[in-house]
């Protein structure tokens, strides 16, 4: 299948091409928002168009047993293990949001009618793997992540693949953070160019008093964009962070709108991008603060160094506000390692490709140093590292 | 007379103005030797020169350091060769942890040499018995690179440092700068600890007063980008009562 026979068809065709009763109001919005091109908001710094024109092979999702595991694995869309007892299962999506703004939030939905549902029990730390193994292939499958209230659960969230080229992988959550209840979602990815695409689309909903950590770590080369749309309602509460290091023609980043619906919510949303290469980081970020939304704090920030000339940092933070009660900040700087500390540390023996990752790691150490699990942390780091070396060749030891 | 780091005839820029005019220095080993200068003679320009800073373009001459000219070498290399400056200006780094900075710069240097490197344990040792020595609270391990340090702890950390990497030419710029009284004691007592007949220093200095711990065998003076005056410790008595406008130019220099 080639995801632009879609383009400018009408919801009749649409309704044909992708086998769904025509009055499915999900065909609408697709056909509304319009397969995304260059022009699309949303996917202005992304080069979409070259992925949507390839073709790619349809998989079928056929739910296997499940084994028993210490983590949830799920390869090519498909949950083939999960740790003893925990809830995990295929249904019919209870909640597709109508006003996302992403056009493959639909379609994804479209393609997957039946969601892979994971409820969160108690203060549970789970560990999800997604494995791609299919080349060409058009990979899509999406989640529905529930957590109960006045719990505290964390969701890791990992990649892997068996060097597959030129797969497309359209995923996302969503997420409907219970009332007083916290829920951490930690993402770490690194992504090779010509391996894997991927558009993740999640649709987050904080519940009153709750609270949501979203933190994503992306490492590497290749295209992968997130597409994020949160609503807070009453003293909700959002705390995102994105961490970006990129190299060679790596296009990636957030898209985001944060939607404060509900009184006292608050929300911070920080972007700390380190970029190489010839890569472009994109952060295009909309806070929106809705009329209802009394006394809202809302916080966005995004820093860039730039190891290279060629990089290039898309850097969009956006407040719209309709209300006067509120405390709000954003901003953004772009700019390349400190000369003078770079220098101070090179004249201690250090060498140059050590002083950069230092300094590259104590930019990103907000982002980092916020995930409390020491294992998971080395992770980051590890995986950080890993990625850096293959841009900086690493001392002989 | 034996030179462990030999400065020639140097010329060098900064942007486009030239700070040192034909400077010629020899440091010997087992030496103490002091610089002494008015504001902006070229005092910092000459230890940034040494150590291959960026802001300088050396224009001429040739710096050498046990025979070798250095002129090409990178400031990475020049370290772990063993030349240390201590800055007048220690930069503060955000994020790096001072304990990581110093391991990390120590284990270079013994790769470099083909010792074996420290672990965190070992490391930490060391360091502690260092801070015990300077006076310094033992937060200096878990704190950020200079960050938020006091002008007298910057000071101290750059000795830390130095008592660590055990180099053989040590440039002091300014070291005694800020201090009172106690911490130029702490300080001058890790610099005379690292007396051991082979090193070298290069102390920069305004005031006489840390020549009263660190004992130099010889003054230089530094004016307009060349050294003028060589003597022995007697200078500084002079340079105190009649300032510099009383040297008289060495005809050698
Ligand atoms: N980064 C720089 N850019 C431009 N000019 C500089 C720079 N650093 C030093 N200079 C100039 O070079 C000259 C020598 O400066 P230098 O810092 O070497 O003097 P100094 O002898 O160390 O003085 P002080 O005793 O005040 O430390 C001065 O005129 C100074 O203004
Ligand atoms: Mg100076």
């Amino acid at each position: 299948m080639t995801p632009d026979t879609l383009r400018n068809k009408s919801v009749e065709e649409l309704a044909v091409l992708l086998g769904t009763d025509v009055r499915e109001p999900q065909l609408k919005k697709l056909h509304d928002l319009g397969l995304p091109s260059k022009k699309s908001e949303a996917y202005r710094y992304f080069d979409i168009e070259t992925l949507l024109c390839r073709e790619y092979a349809l998989l079928d999702y056929i739910p296997k047993a499940i084994q028993e595991s210490d983590h949830v694995e799920i390869v090519d869309g498909t949950v083939v293990s999960a740790p003893k007892g925990m809830r995990i299962f295929y249904e019919a999506c209870k909640h597709v949001e109508m006003e996302h703004f992403d056009p493959l939030y639909y379609l994804g939905h479209l393609l997957s009618p039946h969601v892979i549902t994971i409820e969160i029990d108690g203060d549970a730390h789970v560990e999800i793997v997604h494995r791609f193994t299919r080349s060409n292939a058009l990979i899509n499958y999406r989640i529905s992540l529930e957590n109960q209230s006045n719990r505290h659960a964390i969701v890791y969230e990992r990649f892997e693949d068996d060097a597959v080229r030129d797969t497309l992988v359209l995923y996302g959550y969503d997420m409907r953070i219970a009332p007083n209840s916290t829920l951490r979602v930690l993402k770490t990815q690194t992504l090779h160019p010509e391996n894997y695409a991927m558009v993740a689309s999640h649709n987050v909903h904080v519940e009153r008093e709750a609270n949501a950590l979203l933190k994503s770590f992306d490492f590497g080369g290749g295209l992968g964009l997130q597409m994020l749309r949160i609503v807070l309602e009453d003293h909700a509460h959002v705390e995102a962070g994105h961490l970006l290091y990129l190299n060679s023609e790596s296009r990636r980043g957030t898209v985001s709108q944060i939607i404060h619906k509900g009184e006292h919510a608050t929300s911070s949303q920080e972007a700390k991008n380190i970029l190489d290469g010839h890569s472009r980081g994109i952060f295009d970020a909309l806070i929106r603060v809705d009329h209802s939304a009394k006394y809202s704090k809302a916080h966005q920030n995004s820093k860039a160094v730039l190891l290279d000339e060629s990089a290039y940092m898309a850097a969009k933070p956006q407040l719209e506000i309709y209300i006067d009660e509120l405390e709000a900040s954003h901003g953004s700087t772009t700019g390349q390692l400190d000369k003078k500390q770079l220098f101070y540390l090179q004249s201690r023996g250090i060498s140059v490709t050590e002083a950069r990752k230092m300094l590259v790691i104590a930019f990103a150490n907000t982002l980092i140093e916020k995930v409390k699990d020491s294992r998971q942390q080395e992770r980051i780091k590890e995986e950080f590292e890993k990625a850096f070396y293959t841009v900086h060749k690493k001392d002989a030891s | 007379m034996k030179t462990v780091l030999e400065i020639e005839n140097v010329h060098a820029k900064i942007g486009e103005k030239e700070i040192l005019k034909g400077l010629n220095l020899k440091l010997e080993p087992g030496k103490v030797h002091a610089i002494m200068g008015p504001n902006g003679a070229g005092k910092s320009t000459l230890s940034k020169t040494i150590v291959g800073h960026y802001d300088v373009t050396l224009t001429g001459g040739d710096i050498r350091y046990k025979g070798k000219s250095i002129n090409d070498m990178e400031p990475e290399e020049r370290a772990l060769e063993g030349i240390f400056l201590s800055f007048q200006h220690p930069v503060e780094i955000p994020g790096v942890n001072n304990a990581y900075f110093l391991r990390t710069a120590l284990n270079a240097k013994r790769r470099h040499e083909g010792k074996e490197e420290l672990n965190a344990a070992e490391f930490l040792r060391l360091m502690k018995s260092h801070l015990e020595m300077l006076g310094m609270k033992s937060d200096m391990i878990s704190r950020s690179l200079n960050e938020g340090f006091s002008g007298g702890e910057k000071k101290r950390n750059e000795i830390l440092q130095m008592l660590i990497l055990e180099p053989e030419v040590i440039i002091l710029d300014e070291i005694d700068s800020g201090l009172d009284i106690d911490a130029l004691r702490a300080v001058s007592e890790g610099i005379n600890k690292m007396k051991d007949g082979k090193r070298s220093f290069l102390v920069i200095t305004h005031y006489s007063r840390i020549l009263d711990y660190i004992e130099p065998d010889y003054i230089h003076v530094l004016k307009d980008g060349r050294i003028i005056k060589t003597a022995g410790p007697e200078l500084v008595e002079q340079l105190e009562d009649k300032g510099y406008e009383s040297i008289e130019e060495d005809s050698a220099s």
